[in-house]
């Protein structure tokens, strides 16, 4: 009686949630300043989609405000927005639930570049520690021509044993390598090898 | 004008004042590739003066008194080498540097002037090992075999730096002009 | 500005092959340092001699264990000196941004960091408006960015990786402190 009338009702109360008009980023003075109200509206929805999933939302703002910037169509505005959100959270479900905020954002670059979700879970198995600076660079080696797969096998190979200092000095060096004219690929490959043997030599095995 | 030959001879027979007329002779010559290579005119003096004090002390390894010229040149090289290191690590960057950019002028019309910040910027930018095979081939006109024997670095590899160098200063200086 | 990319070239090349006067009291600092190492390489002369001059050396392990630690303290001394580009652990960074641009009346820097606002950080014309560049503070994480020209064109850092871009005009990114 009492439990059915709950049940009943309990689908209205939905449908009532969906009709509510977005008031999360309705609330972002930035988006209302910087937008027209039909686009305001649809990213918004995006934007309280991804909010109620739990997802970073700051830098699903950040690519709203890139395309007004920019003056690109409303459209076009939305699309590159519904994007991220959905390599934002291809990230979180490659990574875990526990992921922080700098760890998706990172991952999303990483996955828009060319990296495998498969490859994001297998960095994550890989290391204790948090991602932020494994997937930054994992990003940013994409980003200066190594090829996808080759960036992720270096970086995985680094997760295990190399801090974030030793990994970001490894990203620096592979861009000074590609500089003078290396392959991508192979700066990538020779510099790991070297970073892995600093890594094994700093931590020696019990025997 | 008495030879390179007939100086380092004097020198090595003990007329050490005879050496001045070296540096006279050299000092611009070489300063052009120090100032370039270092971005830095306090860091070209430095470099060319140890260079030149280098060549002194071990002036009877000049294999041939007529070659003291590239000799001096393949030992301010590697001076540079070691001059650009302790920069980098110094964390210097160019154009941060706003009060020497300032007192760097000289009156020259200002589209000239404009350029010599331009260029620094770029060549700044570059790598220092390309850098280097940049001047040695375009300002110094060296042959591949002669800068691969000053530089201890294959021709192919040195040709290969020659050619990013210039890629990426083409890049850097008419990205502005594509859009 | 340019009919052909291989003219910005030339134009480096003669720049850079201008002649370049250097400070004429260098000979003077050089001839003084020649003339002061005479003196001086008849002693060091003296000293290698001292130095190399083959001797019978007795050392106990335990000195040979004290010396071998000082060796290793200094080893481990001077890697902690070996230069490391970091950020403090969680603070802000200085960074400079620095672009060609000449002829442009005026150049921005926008992206992540200021809400991608074209008047927020305006950049800096250098003496002669040929080289543009501002200095922000960024804390660590990554950030997309582009240089707006005359308020209307955009460019890309060339002198940082691209990003794939959604609005058909072209970003930068730059990863600051980790």
């Amino acid at each position: 009686m009492h439990r059915s009338r709950w049940f009943a009702s309990f689908p209205l109360a939905l449908g009532l949630l969906a009709l509510r008009p977005s008031t999360g980023a309705a609330q972002d003075p930035r988006l209302e300043r910087r937008l027209d109200s039909a686009t305001l509206q649809s990213v918004s929805a995006v934007i309280d989609s991804a909010r109620l999933q739990g997802l970073p939302i700051e830098s699903l703002v950040q690519r709203a405000l890139e395309g007004a910037a920019k003056h690109a169509a409303s459209p076009q505005i939305v699309a590159a927005v519904r994007r991220l959100a959905a390599e934002l959270g291809t990230a979180r479900l490659a990574l875990g639930s526990a992921s922080s905020p700098m760890e998706l954002d990172a991952a999303a670059s990483a996955l828009r570049a060319g990296v495998s979700p498969a490859d994001l879970t297998r960095l994550r198995h890989r290391r204790t520690q948090s991602l932020t600076v494994a997937l930054a660079t994992l990003a940013d080696l994409v980003a200066s021509g190594v090829p996808p797969d080759s960036a992720s096998a270096a970086v995985i190979a680094l997760a295990a044993s190399a801090g974030d200092d030793q990994i970001a000095e490894f990203r620096r060096a592979v861009e000074r390598d590609i500089a003078l004219g290396a392959p991508p690929a192979v700066a990538a490959a020779v510099r790991v090898d070297a970073a892995l043997r600093q890594t094994s030599g700093a931590t020696p095995r019990r025997p | 004008m008495t030879s390179d030959a007939e100086i380092v001879r004097r020198v090595r027979d003990g007329d050490t004042a005879a050496f001045a007329v070296l540096v006279a002779r050299y000092r611009d010559r070489l300063g052009r590739y120090a100032v370039h290579m270092l971005g830095d005119r306090g860091d070209a003096e430095e470099a060319l003066q140890d260079a030149f004090v280098r060549a002194y002390r071990s002036l009877a390894r000049c294999r041939e008194d007529g070659q003291f010229g590239p000799w001096l040149f393949g030992i301010l090289v590697n001076r540079c080498r070691t001059a650009g290191r302790r920069a980098a690590r110094r964390h210097r960057m160019f154009v941060r540097d706003e009060v020497s950019l300032e007192r760097a002028s000289a009156p020259e019309t200002s589209d000239r002037a404009e350029w010599d910040d331009t260029v620094r910027w770029a060549m700044e930018r570059l790598a220092p090992p390309l850098r280097e095979a940049f001047l040695l081939k375009h300002v110094e006109d060296m042959e591949y075999e002669e800068m691969s024997r000053l530089t201890g670095t294959g021709v192919s590899a040195l040709k290969m730096r020659v050619m990013r160098a210039r890629e990426q200063l083409r890049a850097l200086l008419t990205e502005v002009e594509r859009v | 500005m340019f009919d052909r990319e291989e003219d910005v070239l030339d134009r480096v090349i003669d720049q850079l092959r201008r002649p370049v006067e250097m400070d004429p009291t260098l000979d003077a600092a050089v001839m003084s340092r020649v003339a002061a190492g005479e003196d001086r390489l008849g002693r060091l002369a003296a000293v290698w001699d001292w130095v190399s001059r083959p001797r019978d050396i007795a050392v106990s392990p335990l000195a040979g264990l004290g010396l071998a630690a000082v060796l290793v303290g200094i080893v481990v001394w001077l890697a902690g000196r070996s230069p490391q580009i970091a950020a403090p652990a969680a603070g802000p960074s200085t960074v400079q941004f620095v672009v060609v641009a000449p002829g442009a009346a005026s150049v921005s820097l926008v992206g992540d960091f200021n809400d991608w606002d074209g008047g927020a950080t305006p950049m800096q014309a250098t003496r002669n408006g040929a080289l543009w560049s501002v200095t922000v503070p960024l804390t660590p994480g990554r950030y997309r960015y582009a240089f707006l020209v005359n308020g209307s064109r955009w460019l890309a850092d060339p002198a940082a990786p691209r990003v794939q871009d959604d609005f058909d005009a072209p970003s930068s990114v730059v990863t600051v402190g980790g």
